[in-house]
């Protein structure tokens, strides 16, 4: 016997040595050099599976039944086959939800259920209790034995001592401990790296406790394993083979191992601390696959020693009774009390681990799931953190003492094994939402619910009542007789069954209606619209996600970023709410008032779900929100949906399709843009049912102007033309080139279109400017609803936009088109005018040419050649000859300024002044004279001039007398002298002044003598080389051609001429006559 | 390419089914009628047949897991079996 003051210390002294490695590994952790992220703490702190049932349980049950005791363990070990798989799938989906235990797990998965996540936390409280129990009976048991009394003295000073059972005690302690270690914080997803720490140290500690003790009676006490079977075999053969076989009679049947089996594999992780530390503290998903092999091997190494301690236990002590205490008895037996203080520690340890995790994990779902959905009611406040963290500590007392409470019922009955199972069928109870939930889209709340409940009603039934009545506190024959009477409701053998054993009937029937019942409502009963989302992503949490889905919710009032932080600041406190915001927002977009788009704030939503999620559990958190939105008005809805069928998120609907297609069959059937834009108005109301559908289009000035427009007429919009400004959302669009949306016109910010749209009763409404892909709009689709709010989703709104896109492209071809065929028109129309113009031309030229003489008059001893070469059609120049007489040849050559048609005109009434003034005066001089004083006025008037020669030449005297007007000199070729010489005379050109003298002057002509007239078109002829023809080369021809007649003279002038301007042309008319004298 | 997509495919089928079939084989193994086998009063080496059978299959699983770990390791650390059952 030890004492238990010693005891007592030690134990102390154990838990703050606990103390003392959590603190550190929180230290650490908050350094950043966690301790505890890696395999093998991982793998210990799983091992937190291996309670004081394993420490001393496994031994009792060894030494009574069997080889049974190793189901429990070989189930889960088996499970580690598929942990890559499920757990890591499990953890996958637990970091992305912030999910933060096993109800949180099954409530997230079917549409954040409250009533299901209640049901989870009550299954885990009322099933874990007899488990707790179970711990507490092992310590004070232990406690017992080690020290011989079930009591401690407790003296407070003035008082007398009390006794103090080791059962409450050891509650107590748990209890506390559990409550500073799981509690500290109120976030609940944050690793607990001290907690983990500590569970590490205590599966350790277990294990080399329990091994020490295997060693030391199995190679101290005995020779090794052959030894202590031999020994048995020796004394005991039937009873080893009855510990070493199955299915015998009185033995454990096959059913039951296929039941523990199924129950310790479902166990091992939907205990709700095996969930918290193998999901919810996973730091690393690779951890996972070390710990496949490593947390069977430690199970395997715990469990070596059992059956040698257990035989040899029998050995020593003659019976199995009294086995659950081997581990203890066996060394204090021999003698070896530090051993028995050290196995009494190891399975302290066992028995606090479990009850600490287990605990904390439960409080958590308590807080979480019974006790949120309550305190939501209350307005959060400042101290509303605190509360949160102290109702979490009271949740882990009240746990424990559940446990201590079931305990002093039942405890004295049942050995530590069975109470055990009663806990582990619980949970069993949650495999088939569980898994489903991972693997099965179909499966949904109703079933969940449904299967749950008659599980869990079913265990109750079959195996919690069962051991709160042979506990013997409560006198019924209900065992016996059954309920109300009736023999085939016995707990124990419902319907008539009874050739199980209480467990394998408990789990048959349990799991029977739980499967059932999950399979059967899941197929019958509809899914509800919140648990698509979440089903999708658990079962497939590992597929790549699109970049972003398509919301299909929309807030009914916009809410400010502000308000959302504050409601966080209020749970999770300010300085997290606001580095949280920070971090969602990134860069995003917010606008004036401090919002995000429309389409942004569901996602805001769930964000801020998620990160209230990791304090008080998903299902708390929606309706946190939830109430939170409902408070300022604002509720989640349905966006319209104007397909009026489900689409896959991405994928564009049919009817989509359909509708693009439909509008570019419109595009393309016509050019004639009333019709397109008609039609498509058409088919865009008909389609989505909107009230009105009006397509704007700019004027030059700016104005947005109706084209066309479909539906109902509201007059106070179809007659308004807008002028593009920003205080209207139709005029923002057209500016800003931004689909402008109100969904809600009762939200609407714009107040004069908000006034408008209440004046003629339209309940949303949606400008989308007609724009090609990066260019300017060149007017506005507006859509008008009077009927239906939340309209427009961002699907929707694109699809709208795309149409108008397309409208873009036929307005801008069809104005293309006209563009073109008016400028085709027009060109067409200068041909034409050019045409008529060209031949009126050629019939001037053709008269013009008629006016000029064509022979020269015959006379005798005089030669005489005119040609006269128009550079346009018609020309200014002139030349004639006048006989006088029969013995003066008169010769003039004029050139009116221009060569158009205006030059023309004068031209031909010069020649008439001309002729007519011929015969009335004798001197040239004076004709001029005259002339002047008749053409002046018209002259003046057109703003023309007329140079003009005269030459009057008499045969008879051979005198030229002559007169100029500003004309270029003739050229005069005489024989004696020879060269050349020009005829110089004074006189100012026509049409300059009214009154001009005009100076007369005569020459002698001589026979062989040749007079050149010409026009300056031929001496300022220029070629490529901008040189001038120039009289010298004029001179040069004359005197080559000399001996030549005047018309040969004029054919060498005009070749020599092309000869020198080559490719250019003559910009002037070219007049040329020549006189030669026989 | 070939070669690459070859053995990512093979890994992946080894990896992914094996787990599975050895998930079943151990419950088969553990269960009626097959444990019936082991389940007679017998001693080998002076242990307990069944007992002998359960230890060392236990054993020999855990050795398997760690086998299949091992073998199943790429170089980068990471597995290459994202997809999922």
């Amino acid at each position: 016997m030890l004492q238990p003051e010693l005891v007592i210390g030690v134990s102390l002294l154990y838990v703050l040595a606990l103390f003392g490695v959590a603190a550190w590994a929180d230290k650490r952790q908050s350094q950043q050099r966690s301790v505890v992220a890696n395999p093998h703490i991982y793998s210990l702190s799983i091992a937190v599976y291996a309670t004081s049932w394993t420490f001393y349980g496994s031994v009792g049950k060894a030494a009574t039944t069997g080889l049974d005791f190793l189901l429990i363990y070989l189930g889960p070990s088996l499970t580690a086959f598929s942990w890559w798989f499920v757990l890591r799938k499990t953890v996958r989906i637990c970091k992305e939800n912030n999910i933060t235990s096993i109800a949180d797990f099954i409530s997230s998965r079917y549409g954040k259920s409250q009533r299901l996540g209640g049901l989870v936390t009550i299954i885990a409280i009322l099933g874990v209790m007899p488990y707790i129990a179970l711990q507490l009976k092992a310590v004070s048991t232990s406690f017992e034995i080690l020290c011989g009394q079930p009591h401690i003295s407790v003296s407070l000073p003035g008082m007398t001592a009390i006794p103090v059972s080791s059962s409450a005690l050891a509650a107590g302690v748990l209890a506390l401990f559990a409550g500073i270690f799981g509690a500290r914080r109120i976030s609940s997803t944050g690793r607990h790296e001290g907690l983990v720490a500590a569970i590490a140290l205590e599966s350790l500690v277990k294990l080399c406790a329990f091994m020490a003790v295997g060693i030391f009676v199995t190679f101290f006490l005995f020779d090794g394993f052959p030894d202590i079977f031999g020994r048995m075999a020796a004394t005991r053969p039937e009873l080893l083979d009855h510990l070493t076989t199955f299915g015998g009679p009185g033995e454990v049947t096959y059913s039951s191992i296929f039941s523990m089996l199924v129950i310790s594999m479902g166990a091992i992780m939907l205990l709700p601390r095996q969930f918290h530390l193998m999901v919810i503290e996973n730091s690393d998903e690779l951890h996972i696959r070390e710990a496949m092999w490593l947390f069977p091997a430690y199970l395997f190494l715990i469990n070596l020693f059992v059956m040698p301690i257990a035989l040899a236990g029998i050995l020593l002590t003659g019976s199995s009774s009294g086995a659950d205490l081997f581990v203890l008895s066996l060394p204090l037996k021999s003698g070896h009390q530090w051993l028995a203080l050290l196995a009494f520690i190891g399975g302290f340890s066992a028995a606090a681990g479990m009850v600490m995790v287990e605990s904390i994990a439960i409080s958590t779902m308590l807080l979480d799931h019974l006790l949120m959905p309550i305190l939501v009611r209350i307005a959060p406040n400042g101290w509303f953190p605190g509360l949160l963290l102290n109702l979490k500590r009271a949740g882990i007392f009240l746990v424990v003492f559940l446990g201590y409470f079931y305990h002093s019922l039942v405890a004295e009955q049942y050995m530590l094994v069975n109470m055990g199972i009663i806990s582990f069928v619980a949970a069993a109870q949650f495999a088939p939402s569980f898994i489903g939930g991972l693997y099965w889209r179909r499966g949904n709340k109703a079933g969940a619910l449904m299967g749950m409940s008659m599980g869990f009603a079913l265990w109750f039934y079959t195996l919690l009542l069962p051991s709160l009545i042979q506990s013997g506190r409560w006198q019924t024959t209900l065992l016996e007789k059954g309920l109300f009477g009736f023999s085939l409701l016995r707990p124990t053998a419902l319907f008539g069954i009874d050739e199980f054993d209480l467990n394998s009937h408990a789990v048959f029937w349990s799991l029977l209606f739980n499967i059932g019942g999950y399979l059967a409502f899941s197929i019958l009963m509809p899914k509800d619209e919140r648990e698509k989302e979440p089903a999708e992503k658990f079962v497939s949490v590992f597929k790549p996600r699109e970049e972003e889905s398509w919301e299909k919710k929309r807030l009914s009032k916009p809410v400010t970023i502000m308000q959302f932080v504050n409601l966080m600041a209020k749970f999770v406190g300010e300085e997290q709410a606001s580095s949280a915001i920070a971090s969602y927002l990134g860069d995003r977009e917010i606008d004036e008032n401090g919002r995000v788009s429309e389409f942004e704030l569901p996602s805001l939503k769930r964000f801020i779900e998620k990160t209230l999620a990791s304090s008080v559990g998903a299902a708390a958190a929606g309706a946190i929100v939830e109430s939170y939105l409902s408070d300022l008005g604002s509720r989640m809805e349905s966006f319209y949906d104007v397909f009026r069928t489900v689409r896959a998120s991405l994928e564009e609907s049919r009817e989509s399709l359909y509708v693009r297609l439909r509008a570019s069959e419109i595009m393309n059937r016509t050019l004639d843009l009333q019709i397109i834009i008609d039609d498509l108005l058409d088919l865009i109301r008909k389609e989505f049912g909107f009230n009105l559908v009006v397509v704007r289009l700019a004027t030059a000035g700016g104005m947005l102007k109706v084209r066309g427009f479909r539906g109902t007429e509201i007059k106070k919009i179809t007659r308004t033309d807008w002028e593009a400004e920003v205080n209207t959302y139709i005029g923002d669009a057209f500016l800003s080139n931004k689909i402008q949306f109100v969904n809600d016109v009762n939200h609407a910010t714009k107040l004069v279109s908000r006034d408008l749209m209440e004046t003629v009763g339209v309940r949303s409404f949606a400008h989308i400017p007609i724009a090609r892909q990066g260019e300017a709009p060149i007017g506005i689709l507006s859509v008008f609803s009077q009927d239906i709010v939340g309209l427009f989703t961002e699907q929707f709104l694109q699809l709208l936009s795309s149409l108008a896109g397309q409208l873009a492209q036929a307005i801008t071809i069809v104005f293309q088109m006209e563009a073109r065929e008016r400028e085709r028109k027009a060109k067409e129309q200068a041909l034409l005018e050019n045409a008529r113009v060209l031949r009126e031309m050629e019939i001037a030229k053709q008269i013009q040419r008629s006016l000029l003489p064509t022979t020269p008059p015959a006379l005798p001893g005089v030669l005489v050649a005119g040609s006269c070469l128009p550079a346009a059609h018609v020309g200014g120049d002139y030349f004639d000859y006048f006989l006088r007489g029969d013995d003066t040849l008169d010769i003039v050559i004029a050139d009116v300024s221009g060569h158009n048609v205006g030059a023309a005109l004068i031209m031909a009434e010069t020649r008439s002044v001309l002729r007519a003034h011929v015969q009335r005066t004798v001197h040239p001089g004076e004709l001029m004279q005259r002339l002047n004083e008749l053409l002046y006025d018209d002259l003046s008037r057109s703003e023309l001039f007329i140079s003009m020669f005269y030459v009057s030449y008499s045969f008879k005297s051979r005198l030229l007398r002559y007169a100029n007007a500003g004309h270029n000199r003739p050229l005069l070729l005489k024989r004696q002298p020879a060269g050349c010489s020009d005829l110089d005379t004074e006189g100012l050109i026509l049409g300059v002044l009214p009154q001009v003298l005009f100076e007369e002057k005569s020459v002698q002509l001589d026979p062989g003598d040749i007079l050149l007239l010409y026009t300056d078109g031929i001496i300022e002829a220029q070629n490529a080389a901008e040189e001038f023809f120039g009289i010298d080369r004029l001179c040069k021809t004359l005197n080559l051609m000399r001996d030549d007649t005047p018309d040969a003279i004029i054919s060498a002038l005009f070749e020599n001429l092309d000869e020198f301007l080559q490719e250019a042309l003559p910009k002037d008319d070219i007049t040329l006559v020549v006189l030669k004298l026989a | 390419m070939w070669p690459q997509l070859k053995r990512l495919l093979l890994t992946r089928l080894r990896f992914r089914e094996s787990w599975i079939i050895f998930f079943i084989l151990g419950a088969i193994m553990m269960n009626y009628p097959f444990i019936s086998i082991f389940n007679k009063p017998d001693r080998l080496l002076g242990i307990p047949l069944l007992y002998l059978y359960l230890q060392v299959g236990w054993v020999v699983s855990i050795f398997v897991i760690w086998l299949f770990n091992k073998a199943n390791v790429t170089p980068n650390g990471d597995d290459s079996s994202e997809e999922e059952l």
